[in-house]
This record gives C-alpha cells, structure tokens and sequence, in this order.
C-alpha cells in the first residue's frame, strides 16, 4: 500500500505548487513543524492554523521553470509551496509562534493539554 | 544479474594508481550526494563505471536523453567519485558496504572518504556547520588528527558509512568518514559545502564551493524527491540511533 501510494502521489501539481518537504516533531508540551521553503522570502509566508491542521502557502522570489518536467515531459513553472498537514494532537493556535531564516519555516504549535497535578501519597 | 549480488562494472579502462575514493551516498541531508556531485561536476571526472544490483529499484535513469544507472562510478587514476541518484535500500546496505570495500581493495585505493551528514537538532541557528570525522583504525585516526580534524570521540553512526568504515577495516584499508552538522530530512548545501572545504585536507583539489552556496536553493528544489525516499528508510537504517549515547561511555 505504502508504495503504491508513492508510486501514484506526485510533490507538485499542475497549478504551479510544489509540496515542500516538512518534518513534524513532537516535542512534550508542543508541536514543531518545520518546512523547507526554498526562494521564499519571510513576507510571502502565509500560515493558517486550526485546532488540528497547520496550512502553509509560500510564494517563491522568482519561479522556478523546468523544461521537460518528470512524467509529463512539457515545461512547467513552480511559483509556489502549499501544503496543509493534519497535526497528530490537539493545538493551541492563538498561541502558535513561527520563524523564518535560511528558507526553513519553524512554526511552534503549544498542544491543548489540561494539566492535572499528582500527589504522590 | 546474479541474485542478491552487487556488481560493479567497469565501463571504461583505469589504471588506478592508489587513488583516493570518495563516496557520497544518499543518507541524512543528502550532504554526501549533494558533495560528490559537485566535485564530479566541477572536476569533469568522466564515468567509468556503475554499481548495479537486483537488491536496488528498479530504477534507470534519463539523463538529456540518454539511458545511464542511477548508482555510478566517476574519475580518473588518481581519485575515484562513487555517487548515487537513488536511495540506497536498507537490505542492500550490507552486500554495498562488502562489494565496494572488495572493489576499492582491488583498485588498492590509498584511502576510503565516505562524505556525510550529522543530524544537528539547531542547524536552523548554525550558519557554518562544524565537520567531524571518524577513522576505522589508527593510521586512519592519525591522518585526522594530523589534519587537526575534529575527532567524532563518542556515540552510534548507523547507515552505509559505518558499514563502509567496518568493511575497509576487515581488508585493511585506511577509510575515514567526514559527517557535517546537518539538516536531517531537508537537502544541505551548506553541510556539503564545509564537507568538501575539509576534504581538501586530504584530496587538494582546489575547489570553490561558492558556486555551490550560490545554488543552494536550486539544489534543494532539485534533491526534494531524492530526500522524500532517503528519509523514508532512516528508521529502518537506524538512523535514529545516532541521537543515542552507548552505555560503554567514557
């Protein structure tokens, strides 16, 4: 099933995006989702989140153009990252922080968690 | 093709005279691939041969028309550049490790450089990453520390390198391995960059990689399928491991 689906499940699209690579990490009390965005600049980041998915669209600089793109054989422009993941718990995302440098979009996403305290006895 | 073997094919007739290999095989950030194509390309090194196995994809490659094996062999008699456009399989990495190394025996290469990657948890923060290396035994080990390289003195390495390191030890072959803080799972030109700075210690082939830091980002574009497939097999490759500490430590 797993290669099937990568044989089929193309990164890019004939709209001009790209999927970016990402990793997402689970850090205790947050979710950190990193993307790898390539000729974008920090202003054309746009980030939406909900409870449990982040989406990002990233415009690039300048488009990137191929002339014999992969199975299609035609010429093709990228002018853009967009991809949304579904998170693997629950998040905060009015208190949701990003950065940006070097291309790599960090976004750091606090898990919706109601602590209880323990006493040991 | 025999079952279950690695063969290499020599396409072009060498007469290698001690060389130095270098090996930059896809693993975490792609810093060896991305490191090794640059020097073949900046170098011109011609093909001279290929690594074909039926433990690979069954992968071919089309390069500006033309049908060529993913998995290649470039160079000259002095240096030898051994690269692949494909992940290497997890179950191939043994057989790879043992062929290569009984290859590089044969060709009686004066030393093994095995380029890659370190996983750095802040390589966001870091602008130049720091290369450490590894030798597999002492005349090795004192080759690095005569080129005041830093010593990787304590933990796991997993994935082909170790193999590579263990394999040329069993032939007593000198190998190293040069491993630059890196991005794990996004290609990084800036790793392979300071890889390649550091291979001139030992190969002084005078390369500039500011053409490299200058494409940097068409480079990643370029190596995001090819580390999409590297880092679908970094847990069974144990890559993980590396993040852990040996309970022998001192």
């Amino acid at each position: 099933m797993e290669m099937e689906r990568r044989i089929i499940r193309a990164t890019w699209g004939y709209d001009g995006n790209l999927e970016p690579l990402y990793e997402v990490e689970d850090k205790e009390d947050e979710i950190r989702v990193t993307f790898d965005l390539p000729r974008v600049r920090k202003e054309n980041v746009e980030i939406n989140t909900t409870e449990d998915t982040v989406e990002v669209m990233a415009k690039m600089s300048d488009a990137v153009c191929w002339e014999r793109w992969g199975s299609i054989q035609k010429k093709i422009t990228f002018q853009a990252f967009r991809k949304q993941i579904r998170l693997p718990e629950p998040v905060d995302p009015e208190k949701a922080s990003a950065s940006f440098k070097n291309g790599i979009l960090r976004i750091n996403l606090p898990k919706v968690r109601r602590k209880v305290f323990i006493p040991i006895e | 093709m025999e079952e279950g073997v690695i063969t290499i094919a020599e396409e072009e007739v060498v007469v290698h005279k001690n060389p130095i290999v270098i090996e930059g095989l896809p693993d975490v950030g792609l810093v060896g691939t991305i490191a090794a194509s640059y020097i073949v390309e900046k170098m011109g090194y011609k093909e001279i041969g290929y690594v074909e196995s039926d433990l690979f994809p069954p992968v071919m490659v089309i390069h500006e028309g033309k049908l060529e094996n993913p998995f290649k062999i470039y160079g000259n008699e002095g240096v030898v550049v051994v690269l692949s456009e494909v992940a290497i399989p997890p179950n191939a990495v043994y057989p790879l490790a043992g062929a290569l190394a009984d290859w590089f025996n044969g060709i009686d290469a004066k030393l093994v450089i095995s380029i890659t990657g370190l996983p750095a948890e802040n390589r966001m923060d870091i602008e130049k990453p720091e290369v450490f290396a590894v030798g597999n035994n002492e005349e090795a080990i004192k080759k690095l520390k005569d080129k005041q390289m830093e010593l990787m003195e304590e933990g796991f390495i997993a994935g082909h390198y170790a193999m590579m390191l263990r394999e040329c030890y069993k032939r007593n072959l000198n190998a190293i391995s040069l491993l630059a803080q890196c991005f794990p799972v996004y290609p990084d030109p800036g790793a392979a960059a300071s890889t390649i700075e550091s291979l001139e210690k030992f190969v002084p082939l005078g390369i500039d990689v500011g053409e490299l830091m200058e494409k940097a980002e068409e480079i990643k574009l370029k190596a995001r399928d090819l580390m999409r497939q590297t880092a679908l097999s970094a847990p069974e490759m144990q890559k993980g491991v590396e993040q852990d500490m040996p309970i022998m430590y001192r």
